[in-house]
């Protein structure tokens, strides 16, 4: 999980995953996808018992928000 | 114990060891030790180092140094666990200019983002974009960091 100083950048990477195309997002983007409600509470005495456990579902809005919703992004496995 | 790690991350830009936990938490060590393994189980984004007990990651910042520094008042003490858990250390300095820099994967030339309470500001390059080399899930099977 890198930043690049831009997407040509990345795929020069010697490490790059060919099948990780769709693996790019905007920096706005990303910021949003990590700057979600349980991030702000991070400091919080009951952030793990509290917040924490939220994340999960919190990550998936915000990725069905941007449209990234395959497997790659989600998390969940590829359709056989 | 958790937010004793996460604060003494914040304020020293390393995290604690066990036994002094424990001692600041009036526990014996091992039980220091333990509660911390389940810490650790409780919060599976963070890792200790392999075949040890010292927390090497606690995400959004890494007690093991990455090429994703942190600065916060032009002090550069701390480090991000990957490029995507460097835009959330804005929200552990409140009111603070967050300054993530790092060197580009590719050419080594710089990569800097300068965040305040989980606002943008200095982007440079401005095409700056993240990339996530391996989907997310039980099926990565890569290191997190990439």
């Amino acid at each position: 999980m890198n930043l690049f100083r831009s997407e040509e950048h990345a795929r020069r990477w010697p490490q790059f995953n060919p099948a990780a195309e769709e693996g790019f997002i905007a920096l706005p983007d990303l910021a949003a996808f990590f700057g979600t409600e349980t991030r702000r509470h991070m400091l919080d005495a009951d952030y793990l018992s509290a917040w924490y456990p939220k994340r999960a579902a919190e990550r998936r809005a915000v990725l069905e928000r941007l449209g990234k919703t395959s497997p790659f992004w989600l998390g969940t496995p590829a359709p056989a | 114990m958790f937010q004793r790690i996460m604060r003494a991350l914040v304020e020293t830009g390393r995290a604690p060891h066990y036994a002094e936990l424990a001692r600041a938490m009036r526990l014996t060590v091992e039980q220091g030790r333990q509660l911390l393994l389940d810490v650790m189980q409780a919060y599976p984004i963070g890792w200790l180092h392999p075949e040890t007990d010292y927390i090497a990651s606690f995400p959004p910042l890494n007690s093991l140094p990455t090429q994703y520094r942190v600065s916060v008042g032009g002090e550069q003490k701390w480090f991000a666990q990957c490029g995507f858990e460097a835009t959330s250390v804005t929200w552990l300095f409140p009111g603070a200019t967050v300054r993530i820099e790092a060197p580009c994967l590719d050419c080594g030339d710089p990569v800097v983002v300068e965040m305040r309470d989980g606002r943008l500001g200095t982007v440079d390059p401005p095409g700056i974009v993240g990339h996530l080399n391996y989907g997310f899930g039980a099926s990565r099977g890569r290191p997190a960091f990439l």
